[in-house]
């Protein structure tokens, strides 16, 4: 298995970034929803410490993806409907849409809070806005219900791989698999570049 | 004894001193302009907290510093910090737990020069717990009043000012700044 893309399959670090990223959306998505109603405590501050670390996390390793993504060529779509190719490629951009929009209104709501935003105990970041009260209701409600649809884009995406992986027999979800074999004479050229 | 020999030189000095010397001028506190506040941190990030109800019996002459006292009671359920999480959490069983103990009290024992400062030691009982804290203080004669600021800082944790849960320092900081600005005029 190689770092990098190759025709028909995405190497290893693309996979890394996918599931790591895949961990923390599920990972922080259930824990948000939740700690909120969590009672005053220890270890609610702690819980919502670690569930802004992992959000920042997960905006680190959008940047560093995004990165990768354009210098590592993509493999080719695998065969299918042409509107199912374009129905995917508007899935992934919504989900990169979502992955990047999900910590930055996270971090929005903290500061419009004024609650400290630090990484794992380890430095601190500022605040991208100033208090107010009002605004951090509203930002909170954005944060929410963005994941809320979030988890809609997610439903289609994780259905369509295992639509193909279970019904077609094919190759989408095989050639992202941490350790996956692709199946030989499933794959030919997509019509998409 | 160096202390005994010290309190008996003093005594000489305050028997000499006696006729121009009763005690220290006594002040009464502005409030307005008057502030008592602290500082410290929560998650790497500090904070500054006021109390707004609190009153101080201040005795005070910077050539006299034996006689001069410091008298500060504290009513601990006025304490802010501009964060209503933080500031529904203090009065509460787990921080001040003003509900048992409602004042804090700090009186001065003594005043030392060290150098050009003045420090003023002290009991601060707090949450049921006395232990001596001192202080540095700023003393600005203003026509027939003054300014005082004075400053220290207090171990919260020495007071079991959020202990047991919330004892992790590396969350909230043991170490708290305590800060006051007194405008005082003549009594």
């Amino acid at each position: 298995m190689s770092l990098r893309n190759t025709e028909h399959h995405w190497g290893s670090v693309a996979k890394f970034f996918h599931w790591i990223v895949a961990l923390g959306i599920i990972v922080n998505g259930f824990w948000g929803l939740l700690m909120t109603g969590m009672s005053p405590s220890m270890s609610k501050i702690n819980v919502y410490a670690l569930h802004k670390s992992i959000g920042l996390t997960v905006l680190a390793l959008f940047f560093l993806r995004l990165a990768w993504r354009m210098f590592d060529r993509p493999p080719r779509d695998e065969p299918a409907p042409r509107w199912q190719q374009i129905a995917a490629h508007i899935t992934h951009m919504l989900l990169y849409g979502f992955v990047l929009a999900m910590p930055l209104t996270g971090w929005w709501y903290n500061s419009l809070h004024g609650y400290p935003l630090q990484w794992f105990k380890l430095f601190n970041l500022p605040a991208l806005a100033g208090k107010n009260d009002d605004l951090a209701r509203t930002a909170h409600a954005v944060h929410e219900y963005l994941f809320y649809l979030l988890l809609l884009v997610l439903v289609g995406h994780i259905g369509a791989a295992l639509k193909h992986h279970v019904f077609d027999q094919d190759n989408v979800l095989r050639r992202m698999l941490p350790f996956g074999r692709v199946r030989h004479g499933k794959t030919s050229p997509g019509e998409l570049p | 004894m160096t202390l005994r020999n010290h309190y008996r030189s003093l005594t000489l000095l305050f028997a000499l001193a006696l006729p121009c010397m009763a005690s220290a001028a006594d002040y009464a506190v502005q409030p307005s302009g008057s502030t008592l506040g602290f500082t410290s941190s929560f998650q790497g990030s500090s904070f500054d907290g006021q109390f707004s109800k609190w009153t101080a019996a201040i005795s005070y002459d910077q050539a006299k510093l034996a006689a001069s006292k410091f008298d500060v009671t504290v009513d601990l359920s006025s304490a802010k910090t501009g964060d209503s999480d933080r500031d529904s959490a203090l009065p509460g069983a787990d921080f001040f737990d003003t509900a048992k103990y409602p004042q804090a009290h700090f009186v001065t024992t003594g005043f030392r020069q060290q150098g050009s400062q003045v420090i003023a030691d002290g009991n601060l009982t707090l949450r049921g717990v006395t232990k001596p804290v001192s202080l540095n203080v700023t003393f600005k004669p203003q026509g027939s009043g003054a300014t005082l600021d004075v400053s220290g800082t207090v171990n919260r944790l020495d007071f079991g000012v959020g202990g047991g849960q919330y004892k992790d320092t590396t969350v909230i900081a043991a170490a708290v700044k305590v800060t006051a600005h007194l405008v005082l005029t003549a009594k």
